[in-house]
């Protein structure tokens, strides 16, 4: 064995640096597990929605009590649609355009009927629309209808179907799985479903076979829009706000909600790191101490070493061997626990998105690394000052 | 390194003295590679200090001590470690073995330094100077004699252009001391060393060349 390391070895607490150990694991662990987290969940607000453009507000008349049992209505006039479409806040403006006729869907997936029910469409201009035209055309005759489905529907059935039935989950790349039936008057179309938007609450068709099905099947008169969408060239506009409450319109914020929950998720996050970096800081205060102390119970000892030729890198290097082990050891355990516990609420985030990003522990290795290098350099600097001290004689 | 000069050195603790009387503080010293040297000094004169100026160990004087012209001063912590390793070996009078070491250990955690002598040799040492019963004895369990054999041991593991013996023998017996000396003057003869012995009295019988008064 290292006669060096043999000698300075004496005084090594093993409590102390049990405690350093678990100290510091903690504090790291639950700074990557704060990082990564927030990193993981983060898409989950911000990602877009593929199948609606980015700067746009569904806007709709206020229902209240009061609304409901005088009866007035809450459709939009063509005089209040022209008010909002000179705004100049206002881009573009449409309005979802209803079925006016009964709709049965039945929902399949692989054979097995999930969904029986009587549904509604509604339809906006193409325009507003993103996905490639060669998906969403409809021509006139044909029995193939592209449709748009609220997520929420997806996480109903991963979650409610799947789960109990134990039938496959679905994804949205495995959209081709939906059986989807629609019964118009007795006439059948399939649906093809080619996606999900979480910012639409409604089954989106094309406005064509809106227009052509409105006008074959309805019986009674095409009703007035009762909600608009509209283009903003700038959604945080202020008076954007001040025109809509002045007039009682609502608007559908999910946009503002995801701000609002990144927000918080960002403060919370921020909390947690913060603790785990207090934690941190608190255990490499231990560790110091640790050493301190053994370098100061072993002060004749490096002195002697130092006199009999040994310089004060070889001298300090057995603790600094030993604090960069502790440490080493602290961040491949945090790495190995963090990736457990990413995996399974990585597990949950998948089946409740299943579009999302999986991304990778990319962030949680590079913030390891970082807070095991800045510990591990401070450590060794401080080890390699206490022994010039004791070449100093200052101690 | 061929010499090591004293010009004025004074020690901070006798600066307020005025005039010493003394062949080395104060005046121009210089000790030569090759040569054998004795320092007897009563105590408190300074003797120790005068050794832990040599090593570096401490610099609270006056004056100017110097390696072949370079300023001691001057060094950097990597000249002292080298200097320490290969040009001035020290037995120091205190010993500073290490308790919890046993006596080969002690020796050979110098020798690993510089790889100087093989385990061969040191047993040898160990042999002449009667102590080879206690190879893997603990340092903290031996007598202050045995342990005064074991440093000096330590000191001779190394390539040195000086021997620094600070009272090497205060604790042995007439017959261990001549071995001692025997084996010092070889081994400082076989490197072309220069030897510098100092002493409160008892010294080892040897062809000084030149003896100094603290």
């Amino acid at each position: 064995m290292n006669l060096v390391w043999k000698l300075l070895r004496q005084h090594v607490s093993l409590p102390q640096f049990l405690g350093f150990f678990f100290a510091n694991l903690f504090g790291m662990l639950i700074v990557l597990l704060g990082f990564q987290f927030y990193r993981d969940v983060l898409p989950v607000f911000v990602g877009g929605d593929t199948f609606m453009k980015s700067d746009y507000l569904i806007v709709s008349k206020h229902i209240s009590t009061g609304t409901t049992l005088s009866g007035s209505s809450n459709v939009f006039t063509t005089d209040e649609i022209a008010d909002l479409s000179s705004q100049r806040f206002a881009r573009k403006v449409a309005w979802f355009t209803t079925a006016d006729y009964r709709v049965d869907a039945r929902m399949g997936i692989n054979g097995q009927q999930v969904l029986s029910s009587e549904i509604f469409f509604e339809s906006v201009p193409d325009d507003f629309v993103d996905v490639s035209l060669d998906e969403w055309q409809w021509t006139e005759g044909s029995r193939d209808v592209p449709i748009i489905l609220p997520r929420t529907y997806l996480t109903m059935y991963n979650f409610g179907f799947a789960r109990s039935r134990s039938l496959p989950k679905i994804s949205e790349g495995l959209v081709g799985m939906i059986d989807f039936q629609l019964f118009i008057r007795g006439d059948q179309y399939k649906g093809r479903v080619i996606g999900f938007s979480s910012r639409l609450n409604t089954i989106l068709v094309p406005q064509r076979f809106m227009e052509w099905t409105n006008s074959r099947y309805a019986t009674g008169e095409a009703s007035a829009p009762n909600r608009l969408v509209m283009e903003v060239s700038n959604p945080a506009d202020d008076q954007i706000t001040r025109y809509l409450d002045d007039r009682g319109y609502e608007v559908e914020d999910e946009k503002l909600n995801a701000e609002k929950t990144t927000y918080f998720l960002r403060m919370v996050v921020m909390l947690v790191m913060g603790i785990g970096l207090i934690i941190s800081i608190l255990s490499f205060y231990i560790l110091m101490l640790s050493i301190y102390l053994l370098v100061q119970k072993n002060t004749s000892k490096l002195e002697n070493l130092l006199l009999i030729g040994y310089s004060p890198s070889a001298v300090a290097r057995p603790y600094q061997l030993l604090t960069l082990g502790l440490n080493l050891a602290v961040l491949l355990i945090a790495w190995t626990i963090l990736y457990f516990i990413r995996a399974y609420y990585m597990d949950i985030i998948v089946t409740l998105f299943p579009d999302i990003d999986e991304g990778t522990m990319m962030p949680a290795l590079l913030v390891g690394l970082a807070l095991f290098a800045l510990v591990t350099v401070v450590n060794q600097f401080a080890i390699h000052h206490k022994i010039m001290s004791i070449w100093n004689h200052k101690t | 390194m061929e010499r090591i000069e004293f010009k004025n050195v004074v020690p901070q603790v006798f600066a307020h003295r005025g005039q010493h009387d003394s062949d080395i503080w104060q005046q121009e010293v210089c000790f030569e590679r090759g040569r054998l040297y004795l320092v007897e000094a009563d105590s408190g004169k300074g003797k120790s200090t005068f050794c832990s100026y040599v090593v570096g160990y401490r610099n609270d004087y006056t004056g100017t001590i110097s390696f072949d012209s370079r300023d001691a001063r001057e060094l950097k912590v990597s000249d002292w470690v080298s200097l320490r390793q290969r040009h001035i070996s020290c037995l120091f009078q205190e010993l500073r073995l290490f308790p919890e070491l046993t006596a080969l250990e002690n020796v050979e955690i110098k020798n690993k330094l510089t790889g100087h002598k093989t385990r061969r040799e040191i047993e040898e040492w160990f042999d002449m100077l009667g102590i080879s019963d206690k190879l893997h004895a603990k340092a903290g369990l031996m007598s202050f004699g045995q342990q005064q054999r074991v440093a000096l041991i330590r000191s001779l593991v190394q390539p040195f252009d000086f021997l620094l013996a600070d009272e090497p023998i205060s604790h042995l017996d007439d017959t261990n001391s001549r071995i001692m000396g025997d084996i010092m003057m070889q081994e400082a003869r076989r490197q072309g060393a220069g030897v510098i012995v100092t002493s409160i009295g008892k010294h080892i019988d040897l062809n000084y060349e030149r003896t100094l008064r603290l």
